[in-house]
């Protein structure tokens, strides 16, 4: 099949998962949840205030409405305001984007090199103490929880020392606040990403092609990285692609442990003010991101892999 | 060796990024920290503190709290001099100060601020009143103004609101003078006039940013919104066509010091910009505040042992730094509500057997590190009603007469008696206060199960009286009695304050006589009988009044803990010498 009418196919299947996801945020917030005019009226609220604002907000529309408005800003992206702060949605994800993808880009980035690289290295030393020491390292890194990692590396690289700035950001010069953020998040990734890449190498490793390569008499060095390497992009590309939408979104602790005012920021403020307008937004934009990725994931396997073909 | 790499590469990483910028020493700079987001700059949603204090830079009202006063005492801001009341009670006639400027912005013509009007402040009152426009501060006023709720219902049928339409009890009686006239006595009104939502906004600035006007503060305040990055720092320079308005020159006893009144009679702000951190979680709050970089905050609980000791005095490690200690009450109180809407908890034994069994020492000792006030009744100290040294002589814990009780009131040992819910918030302090409070009540054989609850869902509980126990705090609006026993005025039930449903009539009766009551002896004489009610009563149990630690730094001069902070950061002062001088031991 042509690339384009999959591409095409793929995202029309896209509008029922979309109207799917409209009527979950639906049934979550406007029958599950709480009345929100008295969230937002709060402490000192009169049941004439909540009739009234439940109007404003058009909570008392028939419920088919309702429906249709988060339909409607799912495909057109204008999602309205926010209540709490009464700012564009749209504005303040763009405001946040940035924040939060100079934090997540280079840790991604940095983290899958550093991963890959010592994932071909103990594959290749496999059974060695290099890779038993490697994957316990790991293990180690994993079992410790990001809180720790956040509260120690704050108070002793960023208060302790001063290599850093304890929390804030500052655009364009956001180097200094988003360095320490960055190494926690590597660090955080490293450990499992490891583990994952390696099982994937040692797989291969032991498939047929890697012993005919040897025995036409390839160095390691090829077969690991021409190979090896290649074979095992399927899993690693799906791993990875679909790890992006989740970089858009931010690291809500970290973010909000640095002072960093991304998208994690955001959706943890608008979850602890019930700030339904924005989180609704999170979760439509979190979808659409998840199916976008998913057919770009489609589309490398056939660019990777040219026994994989797209029905 | 791993180690040693791991060093390497994060000092290159340091040595490459550690190029922040820093403030000019010699600018007088306030450096402050939020610890939540801002919602925005509309006075007329700045529902809650942080918010509040934000408008509070740019905005003003007629009145304000006096800086140097406790108890809190009201003062004329935009306002010339406090108002002239009829006899009746009813009628607020106020001359307000003339040649006061808004501050310069494009929505004026030629982008300077005019001056500020009388009609002003009917345009700010009806637009708090406005329905389309649903502000967070309509309570404030709803039913107090004569005329203003017919307004509100008439324009609320309509698909535009006409703000042009006279309201009997809003006046501008000419430029200088605006009158109100309430629809019933309310002394509290003049509280409401130093609340943020009252503050003067002009009519071209709302209308010349339309829904972005909540991003365009434009005021008469001292300080001018200069970046406004509501999740990150909001910073303000000095609004430089500021009246001349200067450092007060009186003090009540506790202030009247050579070091509160050595700014006496200055020109205000005495900074020349306010830089405003938002900072969400305590450590990098902490961490920032002995780096210096915020000048005052208080002190964390998980940092309370080993920063303050016996309770009383700054540990020597912050002593030797400069940073210094100040310990106020708080006019809040904290309590467990009894669904009164239920039978069982309409009966007064059971409450006070409760209220008996549980142990407040240990319960202060527990979570507040035992700074709290054991709350005896509702309202808390500082202000009229409350009862100096009075005990509630249904406080514990005295088990044994809690369980006599308990039989008196038809459950001995707690047989006979449903499993009790009681709802809480979702976060682990919340868990563990509720916790306590679970074998508190198992001493007299009363089952609690636990229900932690998001915070809207809790609300939402309160609101609709589905509950049958719930834990809350309040804290002052004004510093008036009255905001705190409207908690247990009958008509006040959910979903209004009164999320208990307390409803005795008795109460309510003298409540009623009260609220409507210029403060007087007579007043405070009934304000005391409703706390000596609320006591005795028991119609919530009673927790702490909380007090407040904050720490300062050596070069932050006049400040003061206060309850209300509209305002506080243009009597801060900030000493650049000193500062250079103590930084270099931090």
């Amino acid at each position: 099949m042509n690339i384009w009418t999959y591409i095409l196919r793929r995202t029309l299947y896209s509008i029922p998962i979309l109207l799917g996801v409209a009527l979950v945020i639906y049934v979550m917030f406007n029958l599950v949840a709480p009345n929100p005019a008295a969230i937002l009226l709060g402490r000192h609220a009169t049941a004439q205030q909540i009739v009234e604002l439940n109007h404003e907000l058009g909570l008392d529309r028939h419920w088919f409405l309702q429906y249709f408005d988060i339909v409607k800003s799912s495909f057109t992206f204008d999602f309205g305001r926010s209540w709490s702060t009464k700012q564009e949605i749209t504005e303040m994800f763009k405001a946040g984007a940035i924040p939060s993808l100079t934090v997540s880009v280079p840790s991604f980035v940095l983290a899958t090199i550093i991963s890959i690289i010592i994932s071909l290295f103990i594959a290749y030393y496999r059974g060695s103490m290099a890779d038993k020491v490697t994957v316990f390292v790991c293990v180690a890194l994993m079992s410790v929880s990001s809180m720790a990692y956040i509260l120690f590396a704050q108070y002793f690289f960023a208060y302790k020392l001063g290599w850093f700035e304890i929390s804030g950001y500052d655009f364009p010069n956001f180097l200094p606040y988003v360095a320490l953020p960055i190494i926690i998040s590597v660090v955080l990734e490293v450990g499992p990403d490891v583990r994952f890449y390696r099982t994937i190498i040692l797989d291969e490793i032991y498939q047929d092609y890697v012993r005919t390569a040897r025995a036409k008499g390839l160095s390691e060095k090829v077969i690991l990285f021409k190979h090896v390497l290649k074979n095992a992009m399927i899993p690693i590309i799906t791993y990875l692609v679909l790890a992006i939408p989740f970089l858009i979104l931010g690291a809500l602790l970290i973010e909000n442990f640095f002072g960093i005012p991304g998208l994690g920021a955001i959706t943890i403020n608008a979850i602890n003010s019930s700030d339904f307008p924005v989180i609704k937004a999170m979760t439509i934009l979190s979808s659409v991101a998840y199916i976008i990725f998913s057919i770009i994931t489609d589309v490398l396997y056939t660019l990777v892999d040219p026994r994989v073909r797209l029905k | 060796m791993k180690a040693l790499n791991l060093i390497l590469v994060l000092s290159l990483f340091a040595t490459l990024f550690s190029c922040s910028k820093t403030e000019n020493e010699n600018e007088r700079v306030l450096n402050l920290l939020v610890p939540a987001k801002v919602k925005g700059m509309d006075p007329a949603f700045a529902s809650d503190k942080y918010s509040s204090n934000e408008v509070s830079r740019v905005y003003e009202g007629l009145l304000e709290y006096h800086y140097l006063w406790r108890p809190y005492k009201l003062v004329p801001n935009l306002a010339e001099a406090l108002p002239v009341v009829s006899k009746d009670g009813l009628t607020y006639t106020f001359k307000i100060k003339q040649g006061i400027l808004f501050q310069d912005n494009k929505a004026f013509t030629g982008g300077k601020g005019r001056e500020l009007m009388a009609q002003d402040f009917v345009y700010t009152i009806k637009r708090l009143a406005d329905p389309k426009l649903q502000s967070d501060g309509w309570w404030v006023l709803d039913g107090k103004i004569k005329g203003l709720n017919d307004w509100r219902d008439k324009n609320a049928k309509g698909s535009k609101v006409d703000y042009d339409e006279e309201v009997v009890g809003l006046k501008a009686l000419d430029k200088y003078t605006v009158q109100f006239v309430l629809a019933k006595p309310f002394p509290q009104f003049l509280y409401s006039l130093a609340m943020s939502f009252t503050f003067a906004t002009a009519r071209e600035v709302v209308e010349f940013y339309g829904k972005d006007f909540l991003n365009h503060p434009v005021g008469t305040g001292a300080f001018m919104l200069d970046v406004f990055d509501q999740s990150n720092k909001i910073t303000y320079k000095k609004n430089p066509t500021f009246r001349n308005k200067t450092f007060p020159s009186d003090a009540s006893a506790e202030f009247n010091t050579p070091e509160f009144l050595a700014d006496a009679g200055k020109p205000l702000p005495l900074v020349d910009k306010v830089v405003v951190n938002i900072i969400i979680e305590d450590q990098p709050g902490w961490l920032n505040f002995q780096k210096g970089k915020i000048d005052y905050k208080g002190v964390p609980k998980d940092n309370f042992a080993s920063a303050i000791q016996g309770g009383k005095t700054l540990a020597p490690d912050l002593t030797a730094k400069g940073i210094r200690l100040d310990i106020s009450p708080s006019l809040d109180v904290t309590f467990t509500a009894f669904n009164h809407t239920q039978k069982i908890f309409q009966n007064v034994n059971l409450r006070r057997a409760m209220a008996l069994v549980f142990d407040e020492v240990k319960n202060n000792e527990l979570f507040y590190n035992s700074t709290g006030l054991s709350a005896q009744s509702i309202v808390p100290p500082g202000i009229a009603g409350h009862i100096k040294d009075y005990k509630n002589p249904y406080r514990g814990p005295r088990v044994d007469e809690a369980k006599a009780l308990l039989a008196k009131a038809g459950y001995p040992e707690g047989k006979g008696l449903p499993e009790i819910t009681y709802d809480i918030t979702s976060s682990s302090s919340a868990r563990q206060q509720g916790e306590f409070f679970v074998s508190e009540m198992a001493k007299l054989g009363i089952k609690i199960k636990l229900i932690q609850n998001p915070w809207p869902e809790l609300q939402n509980k309160v609101n609709t009286k589905a509950f049958m126990l719930y834990g809350m705090a309040w804290g002052a609006d004004y510093p008036d009695a009255e905001n705190f026993l409207q908690l247990l005025y009958g008509p006040n039930k959910s979903p209004g304050a009164n999320g208990s449903n307390y409803d005795n009539p008795v109460f309510s009766e003298k409540f009623k006589k009260a609220s409507q009551m210029q403060d007087s002896p007579e007043r405070t004489k009934i304000y005391e009988e409703l706390y000596k009610m609320a006591a005795e009563e028991m119609p919530l149990l009673y927790g702490v009044h909380r007090q407040g630690y904050t720490l300062f730094h050596g070069w932050l001069k006049n400040f003061i803990s206060t309850d209300f902070e509209a305002h506080q950061e243009i009597y801060l002062n900030v000493d650049i010498e000193k500062k250079k001088e103590l930084i270099k031991k931090i």
